[in-house]
């Protein structure tokens, strides 16, 4: 069972409208495996991630995790139908997702946005909850700011905490939508560092990035993404150092300077 | 040429206006929970994905708003009864009438306050697993709350004012009472200042308390 890969992606064809955002993309990530995503802006990265837990719908492909489609199932007819909300939701539970703008409840202290999943979508009772929640707020330094309004946190301390609550719901993998981009450069590490000791431990991570020392350092593996289509996906020591296509070549030159 | 005002005589028919404030109340109230419950209802419909739920929402909103609520209150009364075969007492129809109307603009509050919040915070709510109801509850609607509380308050100020259209209905709410008052006394002057004092006195203090919220949910963010 463990040879197979936590999360499948096969032919993943996504529009909106006429605009074809992902053409065909096919990949694999391994359970324990850290993933990063490259690419220009534009190319689909986002729109990727968000497939894999279907905050987006896609039109032709399928998406697997855990060896499960996700967001459609055959009916009878043998035509695709989009999945119950219930199987939707279980797997959008177990797949923890980190947005590039945070997205912290902003009428929710920080104990109370880790504890909101755990107790509305599983139902755990709520000092079991908060037991949790210390002990992962501890772990992303934020214990003296437990009682704190969003408002009242760096950008650093606010994606901590927003890594803290994916956390809370023990997810099987975890998506990070370029969990650095929006903060002050002097912040980009505290969040750089939890997200290096969650891969340590073990933790499935797709993390789309601009960051490329992060990717070199942490990924297992590093995809370059160009116009909805996979231009790259091997080790990042190749791909820094010798990589395949010219695009790549391009895209690591305009960004590395 | 000056004009001697009696208070005296208004003092004495005091129990006019405390009956005219009852009717006043009651209307407010049952108009406000129609329009609350219907709003909310019209509201999410308005904001709906589905096709099926939002052209409805939107005929609705859109008759309501594009027609005078006196046009309304007086069809309610006379022309429903007759396409429905039920009969409704005239408060009954006040009522039912300005909530129909006040729902329509209700629903606009809800439905921008819905659409004011960060495309995020669904994602977020979503990502944890959450479903649509509790995503609302928890997430959108206590942040869409906070940033509909002026307007509403504003909607619930008019509405309120509106409860003085009852009185083509011959409810006997405040401004009926007064009239009949007035065709009794002589004295309008008096009259009219009293109920313009009365329902200053029952708005403000919503005016009020939606200043202080407003202030104090900008300080916790
Ligand atoms: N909800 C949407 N509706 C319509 N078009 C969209 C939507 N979301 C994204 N797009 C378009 O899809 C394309 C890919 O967007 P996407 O956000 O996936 O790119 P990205 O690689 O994440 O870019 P960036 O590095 O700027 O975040 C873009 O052209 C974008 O304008
Ligand atoms: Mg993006």
């Amino acid at each position: 069972m463990s040879e197979i890969p936590l999360i499948q992606v096969r032919g993943l064809h996504k529009s909106f409208g006429k605009l074809e955002v992902l053409r065909g993309v096919s990949f694999e990530v391994k359970r324990g495996e850290v993933m990063a995503i490259i690419g220009p802006s534009g190319s689909g990265k986002s729109t990727l991630l968000r497939c894999l837990n279907f905050l987006e719908e896609y039109q032709a492909g399928e998406v697997l995790f855990d060896n499960t489609l996700v967001g459609y199932r055959d009916s009878a007819a043998g035509r695709r139908k989009l999945d119950s909300e219930r199987n939707i939701r279980r797997i959008r539970a177990r797949l923890g997702m980190v947005f590039q703008s945070f997205n912290l409840f902003p009428h929710k202290t920080v104990l109370e946005n880790v504890i909101e999943g755990p107790v509305v979508v599983k139902g755990q009772p709520r000092a079991e909850a908060e037991a949790e929640a210390r002990t992962l707020i501890a772990r992303v330094g934020l214990t003296d700011k437990l009682d704190t309004y969003p408002s009242k946190l760096s950008g650093g301390q606010q994606q901590r905490a927003a890594i803290a609550r994916a956390l809370a719901m023990q997810p099987a993998a975890m998506l990070f939508d370029e969990p650095t981009s929006s903060l002050d450069p002097e912040l980009v590490g505290e969040v750089l560092e939890v997200m290096q000791s969650l891969a340590a431990d073990g933790m499935t991570m797709v993390v789309v990035t601009h960051e490329m020392g992060f990717a070199r350092r942490v990924a297992d593996r590093v995809m370059m993404m160009d116009e909805g289509e996979i231009v790259e996906l091997t080790p990042p020591e190749q791909i820094f150092t010798k990589p395949e296509s010219p695009r790549t070549a391009e895209f690591l030159r305009r960004v590395l300077h | 040429m000056s004009y001697t005002w009696q208070w005296q005589l208004i003092w004495d028919f005091r129990q006019v206006f405390v009956r005219g404030v009852e009717v006043t109340v009651m209307l407010t109230w049952w108009a406000l929970l129609i329009g609350l419950g219907l709003g909310l209802l019209l509201g999410l419909m308005r904001s709906s994905r589905l096709a099926v739920l939002r052209w409805p929402a939107a005929v609705y909103i859109d008759i309501f708003r594009a027609t005078p609520i006196l046009v309304q209150l007086v069809w309610i009364y006379y022309a429903l009864p007759i396409l429905l075969g039920l009969q409704m007492g005239n408060i009954v129809a006040a009522s039912v009438g300005i909530g129909l109307h006040a729902a329509a603009y209700i629903a606009e509050i809800f439905r921008a306050g819905i659409e004011s919040i960060d495309r995020g915070q669904s994602d977020a709510a979503k990502s944890l697993g959450m479903g649509y109801g509790q995503a609302m509850r928890r997430i959108i609607l206590p942040q869409a709350v906070r940033r509909m509380v002026p307007p509403f308050i504003n909607e619930f100020a008019t509405l309120m004012k509106l409860t003085t259209l009852g009185s083509v209905l011959a409810v006997n709410e405040l401004l009926h009472e007064a009239e009949n008052l007035i065709n009794n006394t002589y004295r309008p002057l008096e009259v009219y200042t009293i109920v313009a004092v009365v329902f200053g006195l029952m708005i403000y203090p919503f005016i009020w308390l939606s200043q202080r919220l407003e202030r104090r949910w900008k300080t916790r963010g």
